[in-house]
């Protein structure tokens, strides 16, 4: 199963097993790791479920586009070029490894 | 509700549910809970097994209760499992059924409905109203302020989110009061035949709000959901009824009650409302912890298959409700769970529920209690309940006070 690695604002570090075809939100709230809440479940209704792609994986990974960037201007913590709402990140095995840092808060 | 068994005739417990995990707490009816609803349901981590069997009642069916957070939060995330279709507490005929939507409808359709109204109460969209619902909170302070005192409830908390809800809606707000009524009619003149005289009353008018706008469509809510094509098809005249219907529920009475238990708290804690007006810049934190200290709701679903969990051994067709106000105090995720604390460690909290059915509305409730907050608090720093008040709460699946008399100098 690709792994992919949640850095919390405070610095502690989640290296989580998610299936191929989950959404990066959801190998977090399965996995109960703080700092995302994606309160709608994927919806791209909440905006709660915001982290910072790591630059090395932003070519892979690629920016939002879309829904997706609408919903991001109104994200509770700052918007940053590596923006991406979690929900909408599905992983695979090329996203093995994947680094993402999560805001201090979602709301 | 309707034909359910009489007062002291318990339906008998199901042979699969241990004796030692049967407790009736009582919730939402009991005369404990009424006194203190909150206190006593962040005390049920103290006296209640974490998962428990409830009897039911008149008003209630047998249930499984869930008290723990990582439990609800696994459910509200699993409708797999866990259903929502045919949860909803209203009554309903079952000759005439119809579905409250979109929460009694499952994944993959969902979606689908939910999809026409979320870009009206997206963050988006909600911050772009919170202008329109300062000034909302403005004039209604304006009609009492020199009076030195207020029913805050009937004042305040419900005419602050029919305004907002009559906005949304794209209907006119001289229909504030009307609604109000039938606001009050339909979810707590505890008299079933006020409920169902209003229910006439409000469906009538929704029937001729959806023809009207069916004709003549807008930007508001309404209008999105009669012209809604959810996969491509036009809504039946039924779903079409009981999307508006839901919305109307919804809108009105949770943020009502939340706005009340806030309130009532604020005028025995004068300490606390000087911190507040102190620290304007954590009025997020402020928010959340308000929340979640004063969640009203309760989730509820039936088990789709047999299922485990913290090793009891649920069944296919069982009711599970999951207590979000229990959840919200659950020692282990939130420390000294009774302390207001707005500088706590955040974790997000179950007041909206979760997952594909939590609350549409919870960006919107966060801005309305927010500037509820800093409005008031602006205008009215310094008031109390009224000498020899006692606060007394509504039975039923919305906690909250009957009334918040208010008074200042």
């Amino acid at each position: 199963m690709p792994a992919v690695i949640y850095i919390e604002h405070d610095g502690t570090q989640h290296q989580v097993e998610v299936p191929d075809g989950d959404s990066v939100m959801q190998g977090a709230v399965n996995n109960m790791v703080n700092g995302v809440a994606g309160e709608c479940g994927g919806g791209l209704a909440c905006a709660t479920c915001h982290c910072y792609v790591d630059e090395a994986w932003m070519d892979r990974v690629g920016t939002a586009t879309g829904a997706e960037s609408e919903m991001l201007e109104a994200t509770f913590s700052e918007r940053k070029p590596t923006s991406r709402l979690g929900c909408q990140i599905a992983v695979s095995e090329a996203l093995d490894g994947l680094v993402v840092r999560l805001p201090e808060t979602q709301y | 509700m309707a034909g359910t068994a009489q007062a002291g005739v318990a339906a008998p417990i199901p042979d699969h549910v241990p004796p030692e995990l049967v407790y009736d707490a009582r919730i939402t009816e009991g005369a404990e809970f009424l006194a203190a609803p909150h206190k006593f349901m962040a005390e049920l981590h103290q006296k209640a097994p974490p998962i428990f069997f409830s009897p039911g009642s008149e008003h209630q069916k047998p249930a499984w209760q869930l008290l723990k957070y990582e439990d609800a939060y696994f459910v509200l995330r699993h409708p797999e499992f866990f259903t929502s279709a045919g949860s909803g507490p209203f009554p309903r005929d079952p000759n005439d059924w119809w579905n409250i939507i979109p929460l009694e409808i499952e994944p993959p359709h969902h979606r689908k409905y939910r999809a026409i109204v979320d870009p009206l109460v997206s963050p988006k969209t909600v911050m772009t109203l919170e202008l329109s619902i300062r000034k909302l909170a403005n004039d209604l302070i304006d009609q009492f302020i020199d009076k030195g005192e207020c029913e805050f409830a009937k004042d305040f908390g419900r005419p602050l989110p029919v305004g907002v809800f009559l906005d949304i809606m794209s209907l006119p707000r001289s229909m504030m009061d009307e609604f109000v009524r039938w606001a009050m009619g339909l979810l707590h003149a505890q008299d079933r035949q006020i409920a169902q005289q209003v229910m006439g009353e409000v469906t009538v008018y929704l029937n001729t709000v959806i023809r009207e706008k069916a004709a003549h469509p807008d930007g508001g809510a309404v209008s999105a959901i009669v012209h809604g094509k959810p996969g491509g098809e036009p809504m039946s005249g039924r779903e079409i009824f009981g999307f508006v219907f839901f919305l109307f529920i919804a809108g009105l009475d949770t943020v009502f009650a939340t706005l009340n238990n806030i309130f009532v708290w604020l005028a025995e804690n004068p300490e606390r409302r000087q911190e507040i007006i102190d620290s304007p810049g954590n009025i997020d934190n402020i928010v959340e912890e308000l929340l979640r200290v004063f969640s009203v709701t309760f989730s509820g679903r039936t088990l789709t298959q047999d299922y485990e969990i913290r090793g009891v051994k649920m069944k296919k067709g069982d009711r599970v409700t999951s207590i979000l106000p229990s959840c919200n105090y659950d020692p282990e995720i939130f420390p000294d769970p009774t302390d207001v604390n707005f500088n706590r460690p955040r974790k997000p909290i179950l007041a909206f529920a979760g997952g594909v059915h939590s609350c549409m509305g919870a960006h919107l409730a966060r801005m309305e209690v927010k500037i509820c907050l800093q409005e008031f608090l602006r205008r009215i720093p310094n008031f109390t309940l009224k000498p020899g008040t006692r606060i007394e709460y509504y039975p039923g699946g919305v906690v909250g006070p009957k009334s918040v008399p208010l008074a200042w100098r």
